[in-house]
């Protein structure tokens, strides 16, 4: 979650204070459960809105038959998994996946073993995943670099507040050793990030995406086909060691945009995705 | 547009909370309960609607204003040429954006190169990534390649060559023998049959930068700076010339269509029916 969607939820949240502040207002027995049962929803579909979008949008587009025209000629489905063109008759159905690389280059304490290797196999890999496929795509890495002042003071800042947790919990009579050992992972983390930078590795923010599309004399078909062949990127693609999802709801229309127009600020890029850095 | 969110945000906030805010002033007994609940749940809906505004925003109004299945977020053309060739141009609210496609010449392959040359690749593939604090895209395309051209050309051939055979087995005197032409017939449709039966593909490499401006030329004013910066480094660092793509062959990067040419398709479905039927 951003800081953005942070204040955004922060202050979405103050509505449920004022109701639990002022409970004795609403008057006692089934209205009171009535008041606490809304009040429970409410944080329920926030927290759905905020952390499972992309499953609630597509549910209510789907159910309601609900499609988007994001501009002339194209087309968002009711299930927000793909945007349509119909040039003279046939069907252009454009889906996307994501190709992060969170997997192994963010949640590490330290550079994985073995990464000369991995480098070395890469363009390699690269070639077989490209050549085992028969139908057009684009691999997509959207960049920008960060400053690398403000990225080691943000990680000097984050791993002394874990320093201060860990002397906290150190004191405190109550911790275990799954928690010292967790807060300890927590600054393995930060202090790997920084070396790296010291390393003269520089910081950058990065969104990697998959597109392919297909064709098909119908809607249906051309659905189908797209299905097919993003799951064939989804098993070729395997091999590079890359997080695969499929896109669906908002990020969709955001993808789709960015075929005709790119962010050009790095707060632009990061307000719509997970940002790997 | 931000600031337009957030005035949606706060607007929608403040009504959900002035409506709790006049439950809860109004004294026990004076509605009944089960209003009030009625009351707290449409401020809830607000809240809810409040906070989704944070990214779908953009939706609440021409889904109020049309209250249609199918939605139109916008009528417009998704982009049009810029005049000067070199840039497409999208137009959100009052700002345009242009975007300039640079064509990256990388005509090496991982089976050609030693290990180190291997790292080395591997090596400048990241240092092109980092390079620019601006957003920049790299993309690698893949799409079927358009021989209707060339298969043009091979068709003519072939009827040229046939041509020549009929006046041959007519008795007519040319000036190349029988067999030379036989041969030549079975050669060409050989050929015909080898390219025409599999689609091909190319690779294409190239980056992408954008710019904005509130006006046409502001915008490709400044995705014209940052294609020339990116160019340079791009170059520096590959050691290959790259180049802006214009006119025409934008639109292989743009248009879902580009990437497969008709031929092609109607060859598919042609192959599929005939799988279906037999």
């Amino acid at each position: 979650m951003d800081d953005t969607t942070m204040m955004y939820f922060g202050m979405s949240m103050v509505i449920i204070f004022i109701v639990a502040a002022n409970f004795g207002t609403f008057g006692g027995g089934i209205y009171g459960y009535g008041v606490i049962l809304i009040c429970i929803l409410g944080v329920v579909f926030l927290l759905m809105m905020t952390f499972a979008d992309f499953i609630v949008f597509p549910l209510m587009t789907g159910l309601f038959g609900i499609t988007f025209q994001p501009s002339r000629n194209y087309k968002i489905t009711r299930g927000q998994e793909a945007v349509i063109k119909n040039v003279n008759g046939l069907y252009y159905a454009t889906g996307y996946l994501t190709a992060n690389l969170f997997a192994h280059t963010f949640k590490a304490e330290a550079a994985p073993e073995g990464e000369d290797e991995r480098r070395m196999v890469a363009p390699e890999n690269w070639e077989k995943a490209v050549m085992s496929l028969d139908f057009p795509f684009k691999f997509h890495v959207m960049s920008s670099a960060l400053d690398v002042q403000q990225v080691r003071d943000e990680l000097e800042g984050k791993r002394s507040y874990q320093e201060f947790q860990m002397s906290r919990a150190m004191q405190s009579k109550n911790t275990t050793e799954v928690i010292m050992a967790d807060l300890q992972r927590n600054i393995n983390v930060i202090q790997a990030k920084m070396d790296r930078i010291s390393q003269e590795e520089k910081p950058i923010a990065n969104l990697m995406y998959i597109e392919t599309t297909a064709v098909g004399v119908s809607e249906k078909a051309a659905l189908d086909n797209l299905s097919a062949q993003l799951k064939q990127l989804s098993i070729a693609m395997g091999v590079l060691d890359v997080q695969i999802l499929r896109v669906v709801g908002r990020e969709l229309y955001t993808l789709f945009k960015f075929s005709f127009a790119l962010p050009t600020t790095y707060e632009e890029l990061s307000s719509n995705f997970d940002i790997q850095q | 547009m931000e600031n337009a969110g957030i005035f949606v945000f706060i607007g929608l906030l403040m009504i959900a909370i002035f409506m709790v805010l006049v439950e809860i002033t109004i004294p026990q007994g004076v509605i009944d309960p089960s209003y009030r609940l009625v009351i707290l749940a449409v401020a809830f809906f607000f809240d809810l609607m409040a906070f989704s505004s944070r990214f779908y925003g953009y939706l609440f109004l021409p889904v109020l204003k049309q209250r249609k299945r199918h939605i139109v977020l916008s009528n417009e053309d998704a982009y049009w040429l810029s005049t000067t060739g070199d840039s497409i141009l999208h137009k959100e609210g009052d700002m345009f954006t242009s975007t300039i496609y640079i064509k990256i010449p990388l005509y090496i392959s991982a089976t050609e190169m030693g290990e180190t040359e291997k790292m080395e690749f591997t090596r400048q593939c990241a240092r092109v990534v980092c390079m620019s604090h601006d957003p920049i895209r790299f993309t690698s395309q893949m799409n079927v390649m358009n021989k209707d051209d060339y298969l043009k050309t091979i068709r003519d051939t072939i009827g040229e060559v046939e041509n020549k055979e009929a006046l041959i087995a007519s008795g007519v005197k040319t000036d190349e023998s029988e067999d030379r032409v036989k041969g030549k017939a079975s050669m060409w449709h050989h050929m015909f049959d080898r390219i025409s039966g599999t689609a091909s593909f190319e690779m294409i490499t190239y980056a992408s930068v954008s710019g904005k401006g509130s006006k046409e030329f502001e915008a490709i004013s400044a995705a014209q700076a940052r294609s020339r910066d990116a160019m340079s480094a791009i170059g520096s660092i590959f050691g290959v010339p790259p180049s802006i793509v214009t006119g025409e062959a934008l639109l292989k990067f743009v248009e879902p269509e580009y990437l497969i040419p008709y031929s092609t398709i109607s060859e598919q479905i042609t192959k599929q029916i005939r799988e279906q039927v037999s």
